[in-house]
């Protein structure tokens, strides 16, 4: 692949790290759950793609392991327990939104802004991956965490939570070109646990509050 | 004045480019219907229907309602004027166009403006509330798709180092823009899609084949219009659907365009204009297919994106390069 | 020089005194005032040409008998350019006026009307023309009162009297914050010339520097209506005879904006530092918005109009705005470009806006109604007004090929040249400021189309309308002189952009007109050919050959067969007004989609029949929206001060032998500090 130079190579980085980022920002404006979740779906394909590059121009072979975990767990057996869990609850949309569409979108173009100018003063050693990649983590974490608070449907709490879990990954694999293989492991099923507890979680949800709107959580204290 | 061409050249290429505008845009309105029809499972109208229905506007009797004053019926003219000379400053089958240094890319937005404009005034002239509620929905989804607009045209601009469309399609056909500033080209391109859905009145945001008032946006502003006054309307509509998507296509994915003023480039130029236009038109045909349009007040959560899209554009550009 | 300035000052003064000593003849009070004013004005637009163009600054002063004030008159580029303004729309007004008033006869003294019109032009002559601090306070202050009794012609009215009284009390808070800031120049330099005051003999500390800026942007903020000053707007215009609204909105807050070039640009030397720019910038964006926003939901014609000068004052501001943060990063082209795009726009916006506000004056004039709910086909009644509004219309939308369109064109560029500057966090608020500028310049399209739509088109909505006639003579002149200058200065911008930029050449120092206009004169390039252009009479020529190819195709295909009229379909009913759209329900969907601004209420009551819960006899719909401003800005402060003076009404017993007694102790304590 004698046309994989590495200024193609970090041209193709930059482009996917965009696309993570606009699917990021479509998660943001979706409405509709199963919308969501295949976005999801879509952002950890994207991711996929950037960490096997990465593999192949620094021959890091763990990071191939990591890529495939990712499209196993990721793209193909998480977004598969949470159309079950949809279909199952027959939730289908956010009806009520604390912060509407435009402002929440606003909110996360600032949020996009702070991580550059935190990551300004960074300087990136290594020439493969930008310093834009590391922005864009950053700022996904930092709008995964502000759609966990602004959404009220467990299931969108879950979606994003994942997509924070995305962002760090990225920002792993541009800062230090991945983590040591056990750590990676031990995320994987971290995030895999995760995903099937939350799924229970909901489905307890609704039994008891016959919704999974977590307003209702707090109706717990007495 | 490009140097090297001369005034009868100029006159000969600006009006070439007048006549492909004229005559393909029926073609490409043609082509997404038929795209869509083939989606539903029907055969569908041939692709030159539409020049069929032109024709037969044309020779109609146009009906004018006696609520109605001069504006209505100058309203045609005025927005297949503004709408071909915003179609003039864009770059179609070769790369520097005389008009060039008439205007820019806000001379452009806001040409586009002043038809939207006088499209308004006509829907409130005939005095039905048809035209009034078209005329108020049309301009709240004009409000929105400005900032988006400028915003993702100015992120294009800025990798070219010019505001002027001839000059940033020349020089990115040169240069291969695309891959040095993929970040921040794929933001704007996104964005300058959604505002082009919404400004040529497309689904998700406008159904251009319905007339019920639920639903109808444009197609309600221009309901009163009959004969060849609707025939000059539905034209400006197609040659505006055609001048954004000569706009998408020539910036963002220029090879193949003329760079120079010779008969082979310039064919050449004709052919892959041709080939990108269509491809785009079955694109949108399949977006129509696949969503549904969305309710009038839900086309701001889109919009927002579209803007947030462009401001990000615009980011990621001053971020690489500074 | 001196001769035109003494005709055009002698011209005001006599228009000032003459018809007071004419005795109840309207006729004649009324062509002595307005032909006098109007001769004035043509002296000021020939004064303010020369000026322009001239080599030196001409200076002329008379000293007075008081210390500090010399009434000093000095005409450099800067005051020639607003002079040109003010005498151009006071020309237009005067002409205009001849006819608009006429409907005031017997109902107000005509002779007061008029002399007050000349002493409120003498006035705002002078403002831009005085070399003296004092001077200029005095005449500033002139300015004001002159103001306020034209604002309350009508003062039988009640809503017109408490227009009156907030604009007076608005007015005065802006001068003395104006007072201020001279006071603070005059302790930097010790003497109250404006000449003093470019060369401070000692240098200004910072802290000074600031608070100066602030009391200046804060003074004459208050009377250009910058938001969150911008209160009294809404109330004065309308209040006002629709001439002196046009005089009010189109040049005396231009006053205020000249006052700030002044103080920033000549008084401090163009030093200070890139957030006084900044500051100006961003208040310019947020008042663009609001302005525009809060014109969107009014219905009475005058109401909008005003709103809308706040959102141009924004624009303004973007400009200058644009031009200080530039000149403070020491890009001084751009700054120059910047300015350029203000003035420029400053001068758009006054024949514009007069033009509007003589079209809704004689709107007026016709229907004797205000609200536009009552109007509706005026255009076929009154052709010529609806044409000329129709252009005023399209030149505040900025819609090529307009001079409003190319005064936003240059604000535009100059806010998209911001990726020349070093600051990371300027190239990203530069156009984000834009993309602020697009929105509120696409919801102006919208206010107007609805403002003209709604007025002019479709069927009338009220006895009033149907009975409307066309106005007469002189205020379609008037309009007329306007409307041919809006579209004179959008097709040949290039003849202007040197004027303007003699004056910033005396401000800044640099001069860019060659730079700009290029291609042998056909067009507009700031910076550069490469980097954008504009030629505005190639636009107009393409429009209207398009047009033609249009008129060509219709020939082509049929023939243009004459139609035939039918009747709008309204459902098989007869089409009747309350069929029509009206101006609320036409802004209801960007009600909607901006509530979380204008945090509108609703009110729907309805009355049913007695026989049955399903029919409605009468509904009542009610919606208003939240004053923003004054509940939480104006309405704590008038209650903190209210609360203030009660406290020290304590003071106030009514008690005869406690006032002595706060005599005889003042006395003591006097007598003893003296020791």
């Amino acid at each position: 692949m004698s046309w994989l130079t590495p200024h193609v190579a970090t041209q193709i980085v930059d482009f996917s790290s965009a696309m993570l980022l606009l699917t990021c920002f479509a998660i943001v404006a979706q409405r509709r759950l199963s919308a969501c979740v295949d976005l999801f779906a879509l952002q950890s394909l994207f991711l996929a793609m950037t960490a096997a590059l990465v593999a192949f121009l620094t021959g890091s072979r763990h990071i191939y392991i990591a890529a495939a975990l990712t499209v196993v767990v990721k793209v193909i057996v998480i977004p598969r327990v949470l159309k079950g869990v949809i279909e199952r609850l027959n939730v289908t949309r956010e009806l009520v939104m604390k912060i509407n569409v435009p402002a929440s979108l606003l909110i996360c173009g600032a949020l996009v802004m702070i991580a550059f100018f935190i990551t300004q003063p960074i300087i990136p050693f290594g020439h493969l991956l930008t310093r834009d990649s590391l922005a864009i983590a950053l700022a996904i974490v930092l709008i995964g965490f502000f759609t966990m608070i602004s959404r009220q449907k467990a299931v969108t709490q879950l979606i994003a939570f994942l997509v924070m879990e995305n962002g760090l990954f990225l920002g792993a694999t541009a800062a230090t070109y991945g983590m040591p293989l056990i750590v990676e492991l031990g995320v994987f099923f971290d995030v895999l646990v995760a995903a099937l507890i939350a799924g229970i979680y909901t489905n307890r949800l609704q039994d008891a509050f016959d919704s999974v709107d977590t307003v209702h959580l707090s109706e717990l204290k007495e | 004045m490009i140097a090297g061409q001369s005034i009868f050249q100029a006159i000969v290429l600006t009006l070439a480019q007048a006549i492909v505008l004229i005559a393909l845009s029926p073609a490409i309105v043609g082509l997404i219907r038929k795209v869509k029809a083939r989606f539903q499972c029907r055969r569908g109208a041939a692709i030159f229907q539409p020049y069929a229905d032109l024709r037969k506007l044309f020779c109609k009797q146009p009906v004018v309602s006696t609520t109605t004053s001069w504006i209505f019926t100058a309203t045609p003219y005025i927005v297949f004027a503004s709408t071909m000379t915003a179609g003039l400053l864009v770059p179609v089958f070769a790369s520097q166009m005389p008009l060039n240094f008439a205007g820019n890319i806000i001379a452009f937005v806001y040409l586009l403006a002043l038809g939207t404009f006088f499209l308004i005034l006509a829907g409130l002239d005939a005095g039905s509330p048809f035209g009034g509620m078209g005329s108020s929905r049309e301009s709240i989804v004009a409000s929105l798709t400005e900032p988006a607009m400028i915003m993702a045209i100015f992120a294009i601009a800025l990798t070219a180092g010019s505001t002027n469309l001839s000059t940033i399609v020349h020089r990115t056909a040169l240069l291969e823009g695309i891959v040095t500033d993929p970040a921040s080209h794929v933001m704007a391109l996104a964005a300058l899609f959604i505002v082009a859905l919404a400004e040529t009145g497309r689904v998700p945001v406008d159904n251009p084949a319905t007339h019920l008032e639920l639903t109808m946006i444009h197609e309600a502003m221009v309901l009163e219009y009959s004969g060849r006054y609707l025939a000059l309307v539905e034209w400006a509509s197609g040659i505006k659907l055609l001048v954004f998507l000569t706009l998408i296509a020539n910036v963002f994915v220029p090879w193949g365009i003329a760079t120079s003023v010779t008969p082979a480039a310039l064919s050449i130029g004709l052919t892959v204009y041709v080939a990108k236009v269509a491809g785009l038109a079955v694109l949108i045909g399949t977006i129509e297919c696949m969503f549904a349009k969305l309710r009038l007040f839900r086309i701001t959560d889109l919009l927002g994106v579209a803007f947030i899209l462009a401001l990000l554009g615009l980011l990621f550009f001053y971020i690489l390069r500074g | 020089m001196a001769i035109l300035l003494l005709l055009t000052l002698a011209g005001y003064a006599v228009g000032l005194l003459l018809p007071l000593c004419v005795p109840s003849r309207p006729r004649l009070q009324n062509t002595l005032a307005h032909g006098l004013a109007g001769f004035a004005g043509v002296a000021g637009i020939c004064l303010g040409t020369i000026g322009l163009f001239a080599g030196e600054p001409f200076t002329t002063s008379v000293p007075s008998t008081l210390p500090l004030l010399t009434f000093a008159i000095r005409l450099d580029p800067l005051a020639s350019f607003f002079l040109l303004t003010i005498s151009s729309v006071g020309l237009a007004a005067s002409v205009y006026a001849l006819g608009y008033v006429t409907e005031f006869y017997g109902r107000v003294p005509i002779s007061l009307l008029g002399s007050l019109f000349n002493g409120f032009l003498l006035s705002m002559t002078l403002v831009v023309i005085a070399d003296n601090g004092f001077f200029f306070l005095l005449v500033w202050e002139l300015m004001s009162l002159f103001s306020y009794f034209l604002v309350v012609t009508e003062h039988e009215k009640s809503d017109v009297r408490y227009a009156g009284l907030f604009y007076l009390i608005m007015t005065h808070v802006g001068t003395a914050f104006i007072v201020l800031t001279f006071l603070l120049l005059f302790q930097g330099s010790g003497s109250f010339s404006f000449e003093g005051f470019r060369r401070p003999d000692q240098a200004f500390s910072d802290g000074m520097r600031t608070m100066a800026f602030l009391t200046a942007l804060i003074g004459f903020g208050t009377k250009a209506g910058i938001v969150p000053l911008h209160v009294w707007l809404p109330y004065a215009h309308p209040a006002a005879p629709s001439h002196i609204s046009a005089l009010m909105s189109g040049v005396m807050i231009k006053t205020a904006i000249y006052g700030l070039i002044r103080v920033y640009f000549d008084f401090f030397g163009g030093h200070f530092p890139w957030w006084w720019g900044f500051v100006v910038l961003a208040l310019g964006a947020v008042s663009a918005l609001l302005g525009v926003m809060y014109a969107l939901m009014e219905h009475d014609l005058k109401s909008l109009l005003a709103y809308h000068s706040v959102e141009n004052i924004g624009i303004i501001l973007l400009g200058i705005g644009a031009g200080m943060i530039f000149h403070s990063y020491g890009l001084e082209q751009l700054a120059a470009l910047g300015l350029i795009a203000g003035l420029y726009h400053t001068l758009n916006h006054a024949i514009f806006k007069a033009l509007l506000f003589f079209g809704a004056g004689s709107l007026l004039y016709a229907t004797h109604t205000r609200n536009m709910e009552e109007y509706g086909g005026l255009l076929r009644r009154m052709p010529w007004t609806g044409a000329f509004f129709l252009i005023g219309a399209v030149s505040i939308a900025a819609l090529p090929p307009t001079n409003g369109f190319i005064s936003e064109w240059l604000i535009f560029q100059s806010l998209f040249l911001s990726y020349e500057m070093p600051s990371l966090l300027m190239k990203l608020m530069l156009p984000i400021a834009a993309a602020m500028l697009a929105l509120t310049g696409v919801l102006a399209l919208t206010c107007f189309a609805k403002a003209f739509g709604i007025s002019f088109l479709a069927l009338p909505r009220s006895s009033h309308a149907k009975h409307a006639e066309e106005v007469p003579w002189p205020m379609r002149i008037g309009m007329a002189f306007l409307a041919a200058s809006c579209i004179a200065l959008g097709l040949a911008p290039m003849l202007a952009v040197p004027m303007m930029d003699r004056v910033t050449a005396s401000m800044i120092g640099t001069s860019i007109a060659d730079r700009m206009v290029a291609l042998g004169g056909w067009a507009l390039a700031p910076v550069n050919v490469e980097f954008s252009s504009l030629s505005s009479p190639v636009l107009g020529f393409v429009l209207a050959a398009t047009a033609a190819l249009g008129l060509a195709l219709v020939a082509l295909y049929s023939g243009t067969r004459p139609y035939r009229y039918g009747k709008t379909w309204a459902c098989g009913l007869n089409l009747t007004p309350r069929m029509e759209y009206s101006a609320t329900g036409f802004v209801q969907p960007i009600k909607r989609v901006f509530s979380t601004i204008y945090q509108p209420t609703v009110k729907l009551e309805t009355e049913f029949l007695e026989e049955s819960r399903y029919f409605a006899k009468r509904r009542r719909f009610e919606f208003h929206i939240e004053p923003v401003f004054q509940k939480y800005l104006y309405d704590p402060v008038i209650t903190f001060m209210s609360g203030l003076a009660d406290r020290l009404r304590i003071v106030q017993a009514g008690s005869l032998h406690l006032y002595l007694a706060y005599m005889f102790v003042t006395l003591v304590l006097l007598l003893l500090v003296a020791l």
